[in-house]
């Protein structure tokens, strides 16, 4: 007989379900596009970050139908922020998507990757003028966000000899969701959003040409978007009557969930995150309720829902413990630093086979030396053994862009193709990355 | 010890305590040596012996097998 690790487990017969039983359940994990975990650990170390094109391309086509086959001129910005590594942003202007940024970093990022200028948006409540100008000269659509911004476009546009510029207003609203983004822009039900199209045309340089809202993120409802829409619409219809423009469109902003565990909520994603149709559904009916005179674009900067499903990260088990309370903990090599997101959601862990005995509750922590850095505070796992392969997942989005260089080296970043070939996309960082930019002072050499 | 009566589905029940466990083969086989009254010691090495495995990965096993029981209050 084989050796296995000893297990015992007090029988608790509120665990006992038709379903099965929670300590022999395993979820597990192989590979990735047939790639095994076991050979990407080995070709590129652990831990590793994992993006899947073929899954990228499928969320993408999946929106993308469920929009296109509803209304008549759909177009996609990519959300930088939510993953801008160079690859990840190639995949989508390849297939289509523009560019939307909200700062100057971002902006050069998408620059120096060949988006032209005029296929960028330009968001974010910081834009100093030098990074104004550029965007300006460069013909990017300017989403304003506050009354400064008014003044600092139509200087730099007067500055620059231009005698008209097409710009839109962010704006925010209640939508019925909490909590409300009401931060950024110009707000609609007090009637500042009024205001702000006033003083546009009061200006003399600027036009109107779309209306702009980001109504939250993770958003499980779809009704929410309708409640947008019919604002942005009425919004625009006034404007329109009043200043006799034709706004070219409405940018709806990202917010889509992902099938991803948001803690608190118990209910599986299956159940509660709406699909790409109920979405579509509910911002195109109401377009089609509320226009008047010709349809405008439909502009969309889901930016989660279409990478985070199509992330992993891979972690390897270096030890376990006892826990005082009798939890069972590991120590695994990847930490929170990457995985920023690991305060809002209970992400899925899979095993990369099946592990002999009983699952227990478990409780699995990175290599930081800190409190905090719990990657998983309540699961059931069976006896693993050093170096056991988790996958965790969904981590695709905010995950890499927000992962941070602390205590531990930031690991590599491998992207497998459509014909299931992984290609090394983000070196891992090392000393001399990490110490590039520190300068000693002089009196302390 | 407290006494623990484990049946061929590998149940093991504490009539003192009214609870009861679900345990696998090696658990099994430790609380009887247990029972027995071997040392940790000397279960390791037996366990160590007849799996063909380093002692010093089954001593960590092992250690944390008995803080469960402890935890349990199977053993002291
Ligand atoms: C202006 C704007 N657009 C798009 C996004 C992308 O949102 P999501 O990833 O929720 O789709 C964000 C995220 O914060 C945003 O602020």
């Amino acid at each position: 007989m084989e050796y296995q690790k000893p297990t015992i487990n007090k029988v608790d017969f509120r665990l006992a379900s038709k379903y099965g039983s929670p300590l022999k359940e395993q979820r597990i994990k192989g590979e990735i596009d047939g790639v095994p975990v076991k050979e990407l650990v080995e070709k590129f170390g652990s831990p590793l970050f994992v993006f899947s094109q073929r899954e990228l391309e499928e969320k993408y086509r999946e929106y993308k139908t469920a929009f296109s086959s509803r209304y008549p001129n759909v177009q996609f910005w990519w959300s930088y922020k939510t993953n801008y590594l160079d690859a990840i942003c190639k995949i989508f202007h390849k297939l289509g998507s523009k560019a939307e940024v909200v700062s100057e970093f971002e902006y050069q990022k998408a620059r120096r990757l060949g988006v032209e200028g005029r296929d960028i948006i330009f968001n974010g409540p910081y834009k100093p003028k030098h990074i104004l100008r550029q965007a300006l000269q460069e013909g990017a659509m300017i989403h304003i966000d506050h009354f400064y911004e008014i003044n600092d476009i139509e200087d730099v546009a007067r500055e620059l000899g231009l005698k008209e510029v097409g710009v839109a207003i962010r704006c925010n609203m209640n939508t019925g969701v909490y909590p409300q983004w009401s931060r950024f822009g110009f707000n609609i039900e007090n009637g500042e959003a009024y205001e702000a199209v006033k003083r546009l045309y009061k200006g003399g340089i600027l036009k109107l040409v779309g209306l702009h809202a980001h109504i939250g993120t993770f958003m499980l409802s779809s009704s929410a978007y309708r409640v947008e829409v019919e604002k942005l619409m009425r919004l625009k219809n006034w404007s329109e009557n009043q200043f006799g423009v034709e706004v070219e469109y409405i940018d709806i902003g990202g917010g889509f969930a992902s099938r991803n565990r948001l803690k608190g909520v118990y209910q599986p994603p299956e159940v509660i995150v709406p699909s790409p149709d109920e979405y579509a559904e509910a911002v195109t009916g109401a377009i089609y309720d509320n226009y008047q005179g010709k349809l405008p674009k439909l502009y969309l900067e889901t930016g989660r829902a279409l990478v985070d499903e199509a992330g992993y990260l891979l972690t390897s088990v270096f030890a376990t413990k006892r826990l005082p309370d009798g939890k069972k903990g590991y120590v695994v090599d990847a930490g929170v630093n990457l995985l920023y997101t690991a305060f809002w959601y209970n992400f899925e862990l899979f095993l990369d086979k099946r592990y002999e005995g009983l699952n227990e509750p478990s409780q699995v922590n990175g290599p930081l030396c800190m409190n905090i850095d719990v990657i998983a505070e309540n699961v059931m796992l069976p006896p693993l053994e050093r170096g056991t392969i988790m996958t965790i997942w969904p981590v695709g989005a905010y995950n890499y862009p927000q992962s941070m260089q602390f205590i531990q080296y930031r690991p590599r970043v491998v992207l497998i193709d459509t014909n299931g070939t992984p290609h090394l996309s983000r070196e891992a960082d090392d000393l001399n990355y990490v110490v590039e930019k520190e300068v000693v002072p002089d009196y302390l050499k | 010890m407290v006494e623990m009566v484990i049946d061929e589905n590998n149940i093991g029940y504490i009539p003192s305590l009214g609870t009861s466990f679900q345990l696998n083969e090696t658990a099994k086989e430790i609380i009887l040596m247990l029972k027995q009254g071997k040392s940790k010691d000397e279960i390791v090495e037996e366990l160590a012996k007849k799996y063909n495995k380093d002692w010093r990965e089954v001593f960590i096993d092992v250690t944390d097998f008995m803080e469960k029981l402890k935890i349990y209050g199977v053993i002291q």
